[in-house]
């Protein structure tokens, strides 16, 4: 543990000299490399980079999937590095929601199941109030009692962005969310994504390549080679098209 | 595509290794069983090669009789010392000597106790000095037994009863006991005794004394040729001097060809009963095969796919496969004989510790032991294979392109029409063979029991959806989610469930209809005694109707007893009757149905002198008999003799003691030879005014000379019963439990492999919050929810196969039917538990997946 910096921010995310470090010597691969990143409360951030810049890594270490090599990451005021597997299984469930780019569901379970999941697995009942606004907003309503293998990609994404939703978590984490899908399903949930923020004061953290996808964001955080390189506010595609290209050369 | 397989092999290794585990197992016990036996005998025919070895031709009288009943082997006609002098006449017969065989004596050591006996037959015969004759050699110190009171015993039984050249010892016969000097010690060639049977040799006239036979008469000669004379020629030159027809002629190695025979044909029923099991056992692996190939083509469903692409035919596909089930039936079966023969060797030394004295020679592995095993484990694995690899063949190419693991859900129609034919079928089979008594009932009952527990697992897919949600039901209300997840994943796949769990009720359905027969056997049992009983006191020889008899002394001395009323022995001999060897019952006759309630619906049983018999009611009906009739019976010592009815009786007692027939002891002593005057069981009742510690002080007095003889009232006698079912019961229990631990494997197995087939989504859940406890949970209850499925179809098919043979043994005694309900909710717990120890590896396995990879698993 290094850097025990206490969250004075209102961030509901953040990594402080973040570090991931894979094998050993000459084959060692700096996949974070000291990135400090806040991602604020009620705001729909996006990370950017090319393959390999780490922008996964700095995802699923955030989000208590993976651990850092160095560092620390910080959902609200939890520090996701002092704690054990089955205390970070619990903010997973708890404090955090996924939405994944694809097989976000459980195949045996109806979509209002899974929508219900993590608040299932904590033995809480869900605030049903909220959690019929959700299915309204991502209407869902006639999908319910479906299961996942009679839905289309899009209802399947629209039932995990629901899920993500229900258990009004501190954050929601999406990896490539509209990576499987048409353009059209694609705009649905990254709408409902982006209502989410405006209504619900969400707040998102999503990893896309999508410029277009990235646009619905309040910011874009670009990363290369395990280091923020850039960040955008209020983008649009074509701001971020010329952050991209800028980086590429 | 060799190449292929064999790196399909070595990348699933552990589902291999599980796979073939249920193989060695069967082909182990299969094996085992084979190479035992081979072994046993072997060892008999080597002894009797040494007890024949120097006898060219024996003498002896024909069986009068052809049914085996009682102590010893089926009694002969003696052969008379007129015989005797004509055979030492014979030329060419170089030494013709009388021996006396005696069925049933014991000794009784310094401190009391019987010594032998149990599982190893103790008896007696008279010593023969020609060495070539006597296969027993006395050792330094000994000498042969000259006056009456004086004995040979063998080595074993010295060493056993710590007796030494010198002694005096009680000797247990149909006689009250006598005492004798141990004058001599013998050996059996190099070994201590003959298989651990104890031997007691007599004097010739001490033995014809013991037997009831006059001076004259011996139970055989035996014959030693002179040299230059072959065995066929002194036997016919011998047949042809005696010229009788109740005389019959062996030679030496007719002797011993009988004999092993003989052995032979009791080691082939337990061959074969071991071999039903080791072949449930066997095909209970067939799920797991089955299971474990049609996972993995299913898993690799694009793999096969795409060499379908690139130009592998369907016969190639499907040979990849079944030469991969080759490979592991090959290895399986190899190391299951091995393990077969460990087995076996394990067994031998186990038996050599319960009293056998089994000389220590080589394990008899004979070829056909390992021809018929290895063909076994072999067919058993490629056969299962070949469901799975049709339908690998069956993939298209395009599927390489597509999402892997679909299951089919066709016909589901045509199965609930088959399986339901096949299972009624099946019943109907059975209740005929139950009922309908043809001949050979036996196979109809087996191929019946067969085929219905086929027919069940032919609708099993069906049948596992709904009734896995049933069994499932109670979960998500106590489990929350994760028993939801447990029985929807229990549910998924119902064909990969239902065959899991087939494998399980096979083993379960055995167990069953075992537990609910031995309930009703108990129940049946108890009904009798309290019912048919009306004794206060039981003698018998040993654990309940044990196998050591009683001297019939001792029904005399206690009829004497003041403190007690009626007393009746009961015994059992073989009679002939219209052609057919019958079992034929004595017992004191005066004392009517006070002490044994046989239901007498005609005539009296005090009316059976030595001319009169009892008949049961059915055999009466059957053969169109009345009261007053007379039949032809015949007796071993009075042969073909005109008896008449006198008495019908319905005679339905669970021991089947009563049989067909029934006379007085008066009737069996004057009808029967002497030696077979042993008695079984002894009842009693007190007199009227004696109390019941009077009356067992005086019987235990009248023991006291007989140690072998145990005293017990008829609660004690009922427990006697009981403990001996329990035994027999837990013995099949313990054959069964090989079925049982490979289904258990089997689950393990199954769910081993949808574990891994489900990474991505246990990823997912463990990403969405759930805890690594909550997933073993859920693995566990599926295992139990599969457990417990199997379990209730074995018991319902068990309970159907218990209440088809109580109800047709309803004639025979069997008067009450027990479905056991307690017994059987113990089998659906431990059945719960045995999911839950079977899920112990598959969950850890889940529950240490890490969470990333498993997400981003193809």
């Amino acid at each position: 543990m290094t850097a025990t910096v206490p969250p004075i921010t209102t961030a509901a995310a953040r990594a402080v000299f973040a570090s991931k470090i894979y094998g050993h010597g000459d084959t060692e691969v700096r996949a974070l490399d000291g990135v400090t990143v806040d991602f604020d409360r009620g705001q729909y951030h996006a990370i950017m980079g090319p393959s390999g810049s780490g922008k996964s890594t700095l995802l699923h270490c955030i989000a208590g999937l993976d651990r850092l090599t160095t560092g620390d990451v910080w959902i609200g005021d939890i520090n996701l590095n002092t704690l054990n597997e089955k205390q970070l299984t619990r903010v997973r469930r708890d404090h955090i929601g996924f939405v994944f780019q694809a097989f976000n569901l459980i195949p045996t379970l109806t979509a209002i199941e899974n929508v219900r999941l993590p608040m299932s697995l904590a033995g809480r009942d869900a605030d049903d109030a909220w959690v019929d606004r959700v299915i309204e907003t991502v209407h869902l309503a006639d999908r319910l009692q479906h299961r996942p293998s009679e839905l289309s990609g899009g209802q399947q994404q629209r039932v995990a962005v629901a899920r993500a939703l229900a258990s009004r978590p501190d954050v929601i984490f999406a990896d490539e969310p509209t990576g499987n899908l048409d353009s059209k399903a694609s705009a649905e949930i990254l709408t409902f994504m982006r209502q989410a923020v405006d209504e619900f004061q969400q707040t998102i953290v999503m990893v896309t390549h999508d410029p277009i996808a990235a646009a619905y964001a309040d910011r874009v955080v670009f990363l290369a080679d395990g280091k923020i390189v850039d960040e955008v506010r209020d983008p649009t595609p074509d701001t971020v098209l010329a952050v991209i290209r800028r980086l590429g050369d | 595509m060799w190449k292929v397989t064999w790196k399909g092999l070595l990348a699933h290794k552990l589902r291999f290794v599980l796979t073939a585990v249920a193989v060695v197992l069967g082909v182990s016990f299969m094996s085992g069983t084979l190479v035992l036996t081979a072994t046993i005998n072997a060892t008999f025919d080597d002894l009797y090669t040494s007890i024949y070895a120097g006898t060219d031709a024996q003498v002896r009288g024909i069986e009068p009789v052809n049914a085996q009943v009682g102590p010893g082997s089926t009694p002969r006609l003696p052969v008379s010392a007129s015989v005797l002098a004509v055979v030492q006449g014979v030329d060419g017969v170089e030494v013709a000597e009388p021996e006396v065989d005696i069925p049933y004596v014991q000794v009784v050591d310094g401190a009391g106790d019987p010594v032998g006996g149990g599982a190893v037959p103790t008896f007696g015969q008279s010593w023969g000095d020609n060495s070539d004759l006597n296969a027993f050699r006395l050792v330094p110190g000994s000498a042969a037994p000259t006056a009456d009171d004086e004995i040979v015993i063998d080595k074993g039984t010295a060493d056993e009863g710590d007796i030494e050249v010198g002694d005096r010892v009680d000797v247990l016969s149909l006689l009250p006991p006598r005492e004798y000097i141990v004058v001599g010690i013998a050996k059996f060639g190099s070994q201590d005794s003959t298989l651990g049977a104890s031997v007691v040799q007599f004097t010739i006239p001490e033995a014809q004394r013991i037997n009831g036979m006059a001076t004259d008469q011996y139970s055989d000669i035996g014959v030693v040729a002179d040299s230059g004379v072959s065995q066929e020629q002194v036997r016919d030159d011998i047949a042809a001097a005696i010229a009788n027809p109740n005389v019959e002629v062996l030679t030496g190695t007719e002797l011993i060809e009988e004999n092993q025979d003989e052995v032979g044909g009791i080691l082939d029923i337990f061959n074969k009963v071991l071999l039903v099991f080791a072949g449930v056992a066997l095909f209970v692996s067939c799920f797991i095969i089955y299971n474990t190939f049609s996972i993995i083509v299913a898993q690799r469903t694009r793999e096969m796919a795409l060499l379908r692409a690139i130009g592998a035919s369907t016969g190639q596909v499907q040979t990849s496969i079944l030469l991969e089930s080759v490979a592991v039936g090959v290895l399986a079966s190899l190391v299951g004989f091995v393990g077969g023969v460990l087995l076996a060797a394990g067994l031998k030394a186990l038996l050599d510790l319960t009293g056998f004295d089994i000389p220590a020679g080589d394990i008899v592995i004979p070829p056909i032991a390992f021809a018929l095993s290895f063909a076994a484990g072999l067919i058993v694995t490629v056969l299962s294979a070949m469901i799975p690899a049709r339908r690998a063949a069956r993939v298209p190419p395009v599927a390489a392109m597509r999402d892997v693991a679909v299951e089919h859900r066709r016909g589901f129609g045509y199965r609930i029409a088959i399986g339901l034919f096949i299972t009624v079928g099946g019943a109907a089979l059975m209740l005929f063979a139950l009922f309908g008594s043809p001949s050979n009932a036996i196979y109809y009952l087996g191929a019946g029991a067969v085929s219905v527990i086929v027919g069940v697992i032919v609708v099993g897919p069906v049948i596992a959806v709904p009734m896995s949600r049933i069994i499932g039901w109670p979960l998500p209300r106590v489990r929350g989610v994760v028993g939801e997840l447990a029985r929807e994943n229990a549910l998924r796949n119902p064909r990969r469930t239902s065959a899991t769990a087939a494998a399980l009720m096979v083993g379960v359905s055995l167990v069953g209809f075992i537990t609910i027969l031995a309930a009703s056997t108990k129940a049946s049992v108890a009904d009798t005694l309290d019912e048919q009983l009306g004794s206060d006191f039981i003698v018998s020889g040993g654990s309940g109707f044990g196998s050591v008899p009683l001297s019939p002394a001792i029904a005399e001395e206690m009829a004497a007893l003041p403190e007690l009323g009626p007393v009746s022995p009961l015994r059992f001999a073989g009679g002939t009757i219209d052609g057919k060897g019958e079992f034929i019952v004595a017992l004191n006759t005066e004392t009517e149905d006070e002490l044994f309630d046989l239901g007498v619906t005609e005539g009296t049983f005090a009316s059976l002198d030595v001319d009169g018999v009892g008949v049961s009611t059915p055999y009466a009906e059957d053969h169109d008999l009345a009261i007053g009739d007379t039949i032809d019976i015949v007796f071993t010592g009075t042969g073909l003799t005109p008896v008449q009815i006198r008495a019908l009786y319905e005679g339905n007692d669970v021991f089947g003691l009563a049989g067909n027939f029934v006379i007085s002891i008066e009737s069996f002593d004057a009808h029967f030879l002497p030696e077979q005057r042993l008695d079984f069981i002894i009842l009693a009742r007190l007199a009227p005014g004696a109390t019941a510690e009077h009356g067992q002080a005086a019987i235990e007095n009248v023991l006291e000379p007989y140690p072998t003889a145990k005293l017990q009232n008829n609660a004690e006698f009922r427990e006697t019963q009981e403990d001996t079912i329990a035994a027999f019961v837990n013995l099949v229990y313990a054959l069964l439990f090989l079925a049982v631990f490979i289904a258990i494997i089997g689950i393990a197995n199954t769910l081993a492999l949808s574990i891994y087939e489900r990474t991505r989504e246990l990823g997912l859940l463990r990403a969405v919050g759930t805890t690594r406890r909550q997933l073993k949970s859920m693995v566990r209850w599926e295992a139990v929810i599969i457990a417990v499925l199997g379990t209730l179809l074995g018991l319902v098919i068990g309970f159907f196969f218990g209440w088809s043979v109580v109800l047709a043994l309803e004639e025979d005694g069997f008067s009450s039917f027990d479905p056991a309900p307690g017994q059987l909710a113990i089998i659906v717990i431990i059945a719960g538990i045995a999911g839950v120890l079977a899920a112990v590896f598959p969950a850890r396995r889940a529950a240490k997946l890490d969470v990333l990879q498993a997400i981003s698993t193809e």
